[in-house]
């Protein structure tokens, strides 16, 4: 009797609201103390006296999976289905923190879409600290926006499985929410502007408006703003933009994402070997396997003396793998710079499709001193992994162990 | 490299190949990727001893070709 919905309620998502919560976690409530003891009877005015004295959130912990009191009141709260306005009080309200997250989590459970985004956002601004139990029964540190943001953007959070709700652009596309405006906009346009300052030397980009900039941009967990902005730019230039430009340039900016924003040679890396996979899938396969085989970053310093260009070390590596056995002469390479000077870029490209390369002998023996340390290099590689072991069932164990963060196994 | 079975008593039987030196947790991934169902969702179990994370199945002595019991959180 006790653990039944309260029949007024209004069924959730098709069916009784207390089935949010999978049936063994359920369970689980309904033999806990907390529950039995201090969670009978309960109203809507007493479930927030209740709520004011918890001090951690969580799902369940422990061997057996105890619920954690946090847990116990959602479930209650499905129980007896709140009004929609006491809910939003309890998460507009200041003073309790805990609360707030309760009801943050409810809103998130019950809500629509509108509803989810309309009022959990504004809580993004509220960086109080909050103790969380984890499963192991110890507890740790998080952050209500962290909270949040999990909410909104994982679909798994306290050991509930959240529902389903619409994408942010989806709904900001068919006009039903405004574009999300930050906080913390006016520090970053600050960057922003420093930053174009800097690179107005490339004189490449014909200088992405700053509407684009600010479309859409949801926080992320990420620290790095620069990837952030990047991504984001990117994915709305994706959405938003006419590519009445020159498709390849398009097609390369796709791919290589946010060059024209991080300076970072990590970034480089990254639209090199992006572009070169590109690049690479649309030419003859022969061709690429010479030309991508023992680039090494030893090399970086002869080919920068010779004016050569280079391709990515690990495009070589992977392919060199596989060629190892061929024993094939490396042909002259026609990749990507790794140098900073942008103004190779669509010369090299010019320069990529029809270069034969030197063929001076001089160039070719000190190449193949380096061939040798590589070679045992990626021999050494090869093996660490344990993909490639002949046993198709072993190598297949291998994969997902290393899918998985794990180390190959010993045999 | 050891074998182990995990069965859970209502048509889930599991043989998953792991290391002597891999931890339950690893163990529990390994079996969430071969049933579907989430890792932290699945509890390893021998008679009553709920077998913990974070120790590796060496100290717990599964030898290869041992039966572990499967049970749901």
């Amino acid at each position: 009797m006790a653990n039944r919905t309260d029949p007024l309620a209004k069924s959730i998502r098709g069916t009784n609201p207390q089935n949010l919560i999978e049936k063994i976690v359920r369970s689980k409530i309904y033999q806990n103390t907390y529950w039995k003891e201090q969670c009978f009877g309960l109203t809507a005015e007493t479930l927030v006296d209740k709520a004011m004295e918890l001090d951690h959130i969580g799902g369940t912990f422990g061997g057996n999976r105890k619920p954690t009191p946090f847990l116990c009141l959602v479930l209650k709260m499905l129980q007896i289905q709140p009004e929609k306005d006491i809910v939003v009080e309890f998460i507009k309200n200041e003073d309790y923190k805990y609360v707030r997250v309760l009801g943050a989590f409810y809103l998130r459970l019950t809500g629509i879409d509108m509803d989810v985004y309309r009022y959990l956002e504004p809580l993004y601004n509220d960086y109080r600290k909050v103790r969380q139990k984890l499963t192991g029964g110890n507890f740790a540190l998080t952050h209500v926006d962290e909270i949040i943001d999990e909410l909104l953007t994982k679909d798994y959070s306290c050991d509930i499985a959240m529902p389903r709700i619409k994408k942010r652009w989806t709904l900001e596309s068919a006009g039903a929410l405004d574009l999300r405006k930050s906080a913390l906009e006016d520090d970053f346009e600050e960057e922003e502007e420093k930053e174009e300052n800097e690179q107005l030397d490339d004189g490449l980009e014909d200088g992405a408006p700053e509407k684009d900039y600010y479309r859409g941009r949801s926080p992320t967990r990420e620290r790095d703003r620069d990837r952030d902005r990047d991504r984001r730019r990117d994915s709305h230039r994706h959405r938003d933009r006419d590519y009445d430009r020159d498709y390849d340039r398009d097609y390369d900016r796709e791919r290589g994402r946010g060059r024209e924003r991080d300076r970072d040679r990590d970034r480089d890396r990254d639209r090199d070997r992006d572009r070169e996979r590109d690049r690479d899938r649309d030419r003859d396969r022969d061709r690429d396997r010479d030309r991508d085989r023992d680039r090494d970053r030893y090399r970086v310093r002869d080919e920068r003396d010779y004016g050569r260009e280079r391709d990515h070390e690990r495009e070589g590596r992977e392919r060199d793998r596989r060629d190892r056995d061929r024993g094939r002469r490396r042909s002259q390479s026609r990749s990507r710079s790794r140098s900073r000077d942008r103004k190779d870029r669509d010369g090299g490209e010019h320069r990529k499709r029809h270069a034969r390369g030197s063929t001076s002998p001089k160039r070719r023996g000190h190449e193949d001193g380096r061939e040798e340390p590589k070679k045992k290099k990626e021999k050494k590689e090869k093996k660490d992994d344990g993909t490639d072991h002949p046993d198709p069932e072993i190598a297949e164990a291998n994969r997902l162990r290393a899918s998985l963060g794990l180390k190959p196994l010993k045999l | 490299m050891i074998e182990v079975v995990l069965n859970d008593r209502l048509g889930k039987k599991v043989r998953v190949k792991c290391n002597e030196d891999d931890t339950i947790g690893d163990l529990k991934k390994l079996v969430a990727a071969q049933t579907g169902t989430r890792a932290d969702k699945i509890r390893i179990q021998k008679w009553y001893n709920i077998y913990k994370d974070h120790i590796t199945l060496k100290d717990y002595e599964v030898h290869d070709g041992m039966g572990l019991e499967l049970y749901y959180n």
